[in-house]
């Protein structure tokens, strides 16, 4: 069965099968080519499976865009300890739905990636923290980890290679700390999510105290298919310092939202108005996030940019997780940036004053704007606050919190004024 | 399970533009390939996985008995400390009993060595952990940006309606707790909301009777 849906402009290599339930088992994905990467893996020494992720280029997809096999090479060699690799599936930045479709459109890609990943760093025991919401997929993989362990892709003596690893299946319970790697951490370890202070680096001082990598179920999706075609194939796509693809996820007032895969360095303003077929009801636009709701807002008049992680850090924002918000003329910023504000202010862990603070005195004053109680001033509050939370905390759930604020106050000021002088919400005019 | 499939408007991966009528609801949902997983948790590196609402839930149930005890053994041969088996098992002491009381945090905690105080600050950190008890069907209704966008308050009003609560309380006859969730992950398919294990996408304030009337129809 075809995926019903398919841009002419996609280039499918980690969605190919998403539609296709077959996918799905152990059997269907071994006759769609599953699991070839991994046996070519095993026959390899480890580091040269190092070597070919770091010559792809590849880079996280969690948000941060680190260089993958740079990432796995911090690893210390043959130390005796225990090392673990996470795969992060806490996937809960606003804006983002991709790890969940690759979680249940194709979880044995994940499983193979997560090996060859395992094998590569020396892990014995991989563990998948997947966020508790997503318990429908987490079935689905849990399914899939089964089959993978009765086939002998999983456990003791893999594909008789002598290689053992472990795969097991962690569910979180809410909170979106723990898609911070340290907060995971100390969530899987037990604890509450709150990230820990770095030094020491994860591939030092990780999950229980032992050497681990995490890595993004995107990033590690890709990896069978880079460990299969090579590195060279891999930088056919995307650009130089960004090769490869990348699912986009579009959310909000286009006709057709979803999640597309394209080339990295592709362009927004074609990804909005081609791949997604424009915006809804015949509005127009007025803003967009490029990469979930903590990079900076660009204006309708800035989404001419390659969507690469160089393309979109040059117009003042950040390729993040390729969470692509778009908003049409109707909506109303200020409520949209308290709505984000809002989120902020209920996940902060609370540890570092900054935040736990700074984000709630940012909803209560943009809840007071939006109410048109609002005092001019208040837009320098808000601005001074942001920067007293940016760069002062452990992890950057702080600094997201005041960025949708600072970019919303210089790009939509008119906006804030409106609500403060005349009470007024100029989007609701626009809606008429 | 015929007379729930009212809700799948679309597979939820690329938008609702009415191109995916021949993929059944199973198809998109993986409930074939699933199965029914069981009690006892199946392999032990999935057995930390299974579902922490279940409808037939008791407060006064026995946490650690039979199947529910080889689940525990299972999830605590996975980890080399036994404090990291504290968010599987509080799930599944939830699973169980429907929420988590102080007296069953304090369960939890003599099974893990840990402390009661220790356990109830783990248990208070995270939102899923229903710390009192809630309707037989908990109704999440996300309502962050991407959803908000496309009407998500007024789902949540819808919800608040047809149920006659108000955001965390039980209704009168037990079946319904509604409450406004953050991000779900579903940003595409909005509204996303989650009732017990399941997802509903793209749901419309018009969808809400459909949905409240098919929730018992797959228990009775």
């Amino acid at each position: 069965m075809a995926y019903p849906y398919r841009h002419e402009r996609e280039t499918r290599i980690l969605s190919e099968y998403f539609g296709d339930p077959a996918a799905r088992t152990l059997a269907g994905w071994r006759e769609r080519g599953g699991y070839r990467a991994l046996e070519k893996a095993l026959r390899m020494d480890r580091a040269a499976v190092i070597e070919e992720v770091k010559q792809s280029g590849l880079r996280g997809r969690g948000g941060a865009g680190f260089p993958t096999g740079v990432k796995w090479s911090f690893m210390p060699k043959d130390d005796g300890k225990p090392h673990y690799l996470l795969i992060n599936a806490d996937e809960s930045e606003p804006g983002a739905f991709k790890d969940r479709e690759l979680i249940r459109w194709t979880p044995h890609q994940l499983i193979e990636g997560a090996l060859i990943g395992a094998y590569a760093i020396q892990a014995q025991h991989v563990y998948i923290y997947i966020r508790g919401e997503f318990f429908e997929p987490a079935q689905i993989l849990a399914r899939a980890i089964e089959e993978a362990y009765a086939a002998g892709f999983v456990g003791k003596n893999i594909l008789g290679s002598g290689v053992d690893i472990d795969i097991t299946l962690h569910c979180g319970a809410g909170a979106y700390i723990c898609g911070e790697e340290t907060g995971l951490m100390n969530s899987l370890e037990g604890r509450r999510g709150q990230p820990r202070v770095k030094p020491p680096f994860p591939a030092a001082v990780g999950a229980f105290g032992m050497p681990t990598t995490i890595n993004n179920v995107e990033t590690i999706s890709t990896v069978p298919h880079i460990l299969l075609n090579g590195a060279a194939w891999y930088r056919s796509f995307g650009t130089e310092k960004s090769p490869g693809t990348k699912l986009f996820n579009v959310s909000g007032h286009v006709v057709r939202r979803g999640n597309f895969e394209l080339p990295l360095g592709f362009n927004l303003k074609e990804l909005i108005y081609d791949v997604c077929g424009g915006i809804r009801d015949g509005r127009s636009l007025k803003a967009v996030i490029p990469g979930g709701s903590s990079v900076p807002i660009l204006s309708a008049d800035e989404i001419d940019i390659p969507m690469d992680y160089e393309g979109v850090a040059k117009a003042g924002s950040m390729l993040g997780t390729a969470s692509v918000i778009v908003m049409d003329d109707r909506t109303c910023i200020v409520k949209q940036v308290r709505r984000m504000v809002e989120f902020y202010a209920h996940e902060s862990c609370g540890q570092c004053t900054p935040c736990r603070e700074g984000t709630a005195w940012l909803a209560r004053i943009l809840r007071r704007i939006e109410r048109g109680e609002g005092r001019e001033e208040d837009l320098d509050v808000l601005l001074d606050v942001g920067r007293n939370m940016t760069g002062t905390t452990i992890c950057v759930l702080s600094d997201s919190a005041a960025v949708p604020v600072a970019s919303s106050i210089k790009k939509f000021r008119d906006e804030y004024l409106a609500h403060i002088h005349e009470g007024a919400c100029l989007a609701a005019a626009a809606a008429v | 399970m015929a007379t729930r499939s009212n809700n799948v408007k679309n597979p939820g991966w690329a938008g609702e533009t009415g191109e995916f009528t021949h993929l059944t609801e199973e198809d998109i949902r993986g409930t074939g390939y699933v199965g029914q997983r069981p009690p006892d948790g199946g392999h032990p590196g999935v057995a930390g996985s299974l579902p922490y609402q279940r409808a037939e839930r008791r407060p006064d149930a026995p946490l650690f008995e039979g199947p529910y005890r080889e689940r525990l053994d299972k999830i605590l041969s996975r980890y080399p400390e036994k404090r990291a088996a504290l968010l599987p098992v509080l799930a599944m002491a939830q699973e169980i009993r429907g929420h988590l009381s102080a007296a069953t945090m304090e369960e939890v905690a003599a099974a893990l060595d840990l402390s009661p105080a220790y356990v109830r600050g783990v248990a208070t950190f995270y939102t899923m952990y229903n710390k009192a008890p809630v309707g037989r069907h908990l109704i999440q209704v996300c309502t962050n940006v991407c959803c908000n966008l496309c009407g998500a308050e007024d789902v949540l009003a819808a919800f608040l309606e047809h149920t006659g609560t108000e955001p965390g309380e039980i209704s009168e006859d037990g079946r319904f707790t509604v409450v406004e969730v953050e991000c779900l992950g579903a940003c595409g398919f909005p509204t996303a909301v989650q009732i017990n294990e399941r997802y509903f996408e793209n749901v419309t304030p018009a969808d809400v009777p459909a949905i409240l009337a098919s929730l018992d129809g797959g228990e009775e």
